[in-house]
């Protein structure tokens, strides 16, 4: 009976994914705007859901929960806490400006934008290279991670290499034929799945526990050190201050997110926006620190990357099988719902950005070029997901850190015009290089005076960006009144 | 209010939701404060009311600095069609 159930709960996901994807085919022009951008026509729900849906990973609810059970509640603030402010307020600070711009001048991704900006192919051409250099690295994560818990949930019926191929593949079945309005649904349908399935989990897993309050009692007489941050030794306040240059300042680097904002209708669509998303974040990161600071009493003895295993582990203990398919439905969503939408900001790049350099591409050549790279990556992507080359925090951290590092750039661009090619140019190299001897370990821990490599990178690049600018000519006035005169119409 | 007081405004706000997350010297309550609602400890119910604070504060930014952009911005003939042209 639960095998039919379960088996029917899985092939009707499957059917609403390969519908999803027909109408989006159909409904779809053959433009290259339509495809890559869904003709900026996104509204309130749609771009909010794009937007959570794309920025929650497996990490949030493997990762994290496996996090929370060694380090206790103060992973809940560590990880999501600065996010749960900054991220949406990023949304406002570099996405609305980037946003008029896009809708001004056509622009589609950030090498347009600020290679517009600064009227500069390399600006262009850095920014595509650090974008691609980042972006696979994190899509790869978001594989690992998802196959890990796809194959744990399945107890190892169904093995690592096949749970890769099934992602993929999934993620595929819409985003081809559909492109960016496809992974939109989908977005919306596995956002609000997978945060109703995850509360609804939480809440099954408190039960079978003897209640929230009853678990809780269990910890604080068991395990009290899960209560107090100052006894976590990950979360020192020198890694918990320099963690906030880690994921929420990048999020709104990430190419999937940055493209998601450019697709807005109008401006109170992204406002809509900024005021949803904290809720939404605060609401899955806390659901998965529940389940793992509960795990931790429930099914102790976990270490290292055993802790990942947390959540599936507690369905599995404690909840009926039909649980284990929508456990299995969640991972799905979670994983698929970003990994569509970063193998398709890839293929956009490299259409967009890349292939023009060499030759003139036409609306629809764009478009057959888009999916031909969407199965190119994918396959890429499989290929290093399989030789699963670290753990999947470090990779992350350090795709996290790259994208932060961008940001000063970004800001400087769109707030500074004083700011000159040549400095945002060295403001990206410099800092991405020292992050690099930080984490290949060629320069000594104690250079970065015992913070997270990212931060004192962040700071080189906000001195480089102002330093060089300064030593270098003034912007035309031509390319200032291109960007400042329209944001001075607007900001008055 | 010209503009840049109201960015100025922005700014603070936005410092002081950074000091907010960053406020160490509360992490003495961790231990001493009751649970919430029987399972929240202040550790994790402290970051409910930052969530609260931190929809207030987005509402607080858009009403300062957050305009739509004129009816006129986007119908003009220098728009470049960037992305079909190449």
């Amino acid at each position: 009976m639960t095998n039919v159930l379960g088996i029917g709960l899985l092939l009707s996901y499957l059917f609403i994914l390969i519908a999803i994807g027909v109408y989006g085919a159909k409904v779809s022009l053959k433009t290259r705007e339509d495809y890559f951008l869904a003709g900026r026509g996104l509204g309130s729900i749609a771009v909010f859901m794009a937007l959570f849906a794309s920025n929650i990973t497996a990490f949030t609810i493997i990762g994290h929960a496996g996090f929370s059970y060694e380090t206790g509640y103060g992973a809940y603030g560590y990880v999501i806490g600065w996010s749960i402010f900054i991220t949406p307020f990023t949304y406002y600070l570099v996405g609305y400006r980037s946003w008029l711009l896009g809708k001004k001048y056509g622009f589609a991704t950030q090498p347009q934008v600020f290679g517009g900006i600064f009227n500069s192919k390399l600006i262009s051409l850095l920014m595509l290279v650090l974008l691609l250099y980042y972006t696979l690295p994190y899509l790869v994560v978001s594989i690992i991670g998802g196959s890990l818990a796809f194959s744990t949930v399945t107890e190892g019926l169904v093995p690592y290499w096949v749970s890769a191929m099934i992602l993929i593949g999934f993620s595929l079945i819409y985003t081809l034929p559909a492109g960016f309005r496809g992974t939109v649904w989908t977005d919306i349908f596995q956002g609000t799945l997978f945060l109703v399935v995850a509360a609804f989990l939480l809440s099954a897993v408190g039960r079978a526990l003897g209640g929230f309050s009853e678990i809780t009692s269990d910890i604080v007489q068991n395990n009290p050190a899960m209560l107090e941050r100052s006894l976590a030794v990950e979360l020192a306040p020198i890694n918990w201050f320099s963690y906030s240059f880690v994921n929420s300042i990048a999020v709104v680097v990430f190419p999937q997110i940055y493209t998601r904002i450019l697709a807005a209708r109008s401006s109170s669509n992204l406002r809509q926006v900024s005021l949803y998303y904290p809720i939404a974040l605060a609401v899955i990161f806390g659901i998965s620190t529940l389940l793992g600071v509960w795990g931790s009493v429930a099914v102790p003895g976990l270490t290292g990357k055993e802790t990942d295993n947390i959540v599936p582990l507690l369905i599995h203990q404690f909840l009926t099988p039909t649980w284990m398919v929508l456990g299995l439905v969640v991972v799905l969503a979670v994983v698929k719902s970003s990994i569509d939408s970063q193998l398709l900001s890839v293929a956009h790049l490299v259409t967009d950005d890349l292939l023009p350099r060499f030759k003139r591409i036409n609306s629809q050549q764009a478009v057959f070029l888009g999916r031909i790279l969407l199965v190119v990556f994918a396959a890429i992507a499989y290929f290093i997901a399989l030789m699963r080359p670290a753990a999947i925090l470090s990779i992350a951290g350090f795709a996290f850190s790259g994208f932060s590092v961008i940001l000063p750039v970004m800001i400087g661009s769109l707030y500074w015009p004083r700011a000159t090619s040549q400095g945002a140019c060295a403001a990206l190299v410099l800092p991405a290089i020292m992050l690099h001897l930080w984490y290949l370990g060629i320069l000594p821990p104690w250079t970065t005076f015992g913070f997270m490599p990212v931060f004192p990178s962040f700071v080189l690049a906000v001195i480089t960006l102002v330093v060089v600018s300064y030593f270098t000519p003034v912007p035309s006035p031509e390319q200032r009144e291109k960007t400042f005169g329209l944001f001075e119409r607007v900001f008055k | 209010m010209s503009f840049k007081v109201r960015l100025a405004l922005v700014i603070l706000i936005v410092l002081v939701m950074f000091i907010l997350h960053n406020s160490f010297w509360l992490w003495d309550l961790d231990s001493r404060l009751p649970l919430l609602f029987g399972f929240m400890p202040f550790a994790y119910s402290y970051y409910i009311g930052y969530t609260i604070l931190a929809v207030l504060a987005m509402r607080l930014i858009i009403g300062l600095a957050w305009p739509d952009p004129p009816e006129d911005l986007f119908e003009q003939p220098e728009q470049k069609k960037q992305v079909e042209t190449r």
